[in-house]
């Protein structure tokens, strides 16, 4: 199912399947905490890849949300977590909550062609060697060279131990 | 009558071609270079000189770092920084805890020359001011001023445009928004005090209006060089002192809760590559966030650079 987009300052909502799509800026506008009064048969399921940004308001509110599912004992899944979400799940552990990430978007960098992209990759599929700290290997899209992860695994994949 | 004391600078490094090289670097500022392989030997140094500026290994931070930092102020240094290499990088949160260390470079050569020369320069001449110091000559630094509070958003929006439009990528792009989005909140409503020193801004909610007057006026620019991404703010009141800074850099509750006050600064920290600080007590701060934006990323350093000077009411000349 899908629904007109509700816009929330530079953000919208869209419910689209079993998930609220997020999309845009989250910031002090956002009014994150509200969130959990939409969860379904005691889950939430959040897609974030069209998040393009989150400032320190943002996360604050971020928090906050996670709180409230916390207590009300929801189970909050996150899908498609855009890179900007990454960097803030890995800078502030509180924003981690007791959520599960399913997916989440990193960058690659292809040594053939010079191709920077951020792709996605399963969390769950990938779950051993990503607690290994071991990229999974991506084709880029433009040669088909293997590409190389293009950050410090030791970093960007610190919100999943 | 005690014996007058030498002006120069200190380097107290384990490693003889790091203390070689430091010392080449630093040579060019017509200062004498005292060197020394421990914390023991620079606080023997330090009692018969006069140190301008002390630079230290970050390594050495569990060898009691501390009581050379103090007595390095106490002598009259004007910084004391630390060099780390990579192998150092586990190092860094101890570094921020001292809440001490002002000035905090984390590079391997050559950048950290580059880095050291300019750090080092500033401190020297008393001429802090400005995000050229860190881009290559030529490069075009382009100038908004918030009038409202409201334009923050838009103005940030519009730098992830122009970045993206010069050829950078999606992750710098985002980067950038974060940091001059927490800069010019920082400069709108933490800045502004009256005369009591209260923060007369600080809790009104961000996406109330206001119009700004000339001395709330905040001026924000950037450039790239192809090496960094220089984003510069500025604020008419000089309100933002050294100890908030450290204190907000050394705060542990920002990773772990991601509250208290200062986690604009502390998330603008780790979201850029260095973050330097620039006051002038009473009349201005400015504060640049530079991103590096070589290609590949992985080659830079897993940890970030950081510095905060303070302008001073004379120059010292060598």
């Amino acid at each position: 199912m899908t629904l007109t987009p509700e816009t929330r300052g530079r953000m919208t909502i869209t419910l689209q399947g079993d998930a609220l799509v997020l999309a845009g800026a989250i910031d002090e506008t956002a009014v994150l905490h509200e969130l959990p009064t939409r969860a379904v048969g005691g889950r939430l399921v959040l897609d974030l890849a069209a998040v393009t940004f989150i400032n320190s308001l943002g996360v604050r509110d971020w928090i906050r949300m996670q709180a409230s599912a916390q207590k009300t004992h929801l189970a909050v899944e996150l899908r498609r977590v855009a890179e900007p979400l990454v960097h803030q799940l890995n800078m502030i552990i509180a924003t981690r909550g007791t959520a599960t990430v399913t997916s989440f978007f990193a960058p690659y960098a292809c040594d053939a062609c010079g191709l920077e992209q951020s792709l996605l990759i399963d969390a769950i599929v990938n779950a051993e060697r990503l607690v290994r700290l071991d990229p999974p290997p991506m084709i880029c899209p433009e040669c088909q060279a293997q590409m190389a992860f293009n950050d410090f695994p030791e970093r960007y994949f610190s919100f999943l131990v | 009558m005690s014996p007058v004391r030498a002006s120069s600078i200190l380097i107290v490094h384990p490693d003889r071609k790091t203390q070689r090289t430091v010392h080449r670097i630093l040579g060019v500022t017509g200062y004498r270079v005292d060197v020394a392989d421990d914390v023991e030997q620079a606080m023997r140094l330090l009692a018969h000189m006069q140190p301008v500026l002390v630079v230290f290994d970050g390594a050495l931070i569990s060898q009691g770092v501390t009581a050379l930092v103090e007595a390095a102020k106490a002598g009259g240094a004007e910084a004391c920084m630390t060099l780390l290499g990579g192998t150092s990088i586990d190092q860094v949160p101890a570094i921020l805890g001292l809440g001490a260390v002002t000035n905090l470079l984390v590079h391997q050569m050559p950048v950290l020359a580059e880095e050291l020369t300019i750090t080092a320069q500033k401190l020297i001449r008393n001429d802090l001011f400005g995000a050229e110091k860190y881009l290559l000559w030529g490069t075009e630094l382009h100038e908004t001023t918030l009038v409202r509070a409201s334009q923050r958003s838009e103005v940030v929006g519009a730098l992830a445009e122009q970045v993206r439009r010069h050829g950078q990528s999606a992750r710098v792009a985002s980067m950038a928004m974060l940091v001059a989005d927490e800069l010019l909140s920082n400069a709108v409503h933490n800045a502004p005090i009256d005369a009591s020193g209260c923060h007369y801004r600080m809790e009104l909610p961000r996406n109330r209006e206001l119009e700004l007057d000339d001395r709330h006026q905040v001026r924000m620019r950037w450039g790239c060089d192809a090496r960094y991404l220089a984003i510069e703010v500025n604020d008419r009141f000089g309100s933002l002192d050294r100890q908030t800074i450290l204190g907000s850099l050394a705060k542990h509750d920002v990773r772990e809760s991601g509250g208290g006050a200062g986690m604009g600064i502390s998330l603008a920290y780790r979201s850029c590559d260095h973050l330097v600080f620039n006051l002038a007590p009473g009349t201005r701060t400015e504060i640049i966030a530079l991103i590096d934006v070589r290609y590949p990323p992985t080659e830079r350093m897993p940890a970030s650079s950081y510095n905060v000077f303070v302008e001073r009411p004379a120059t010292r000349k060598p």
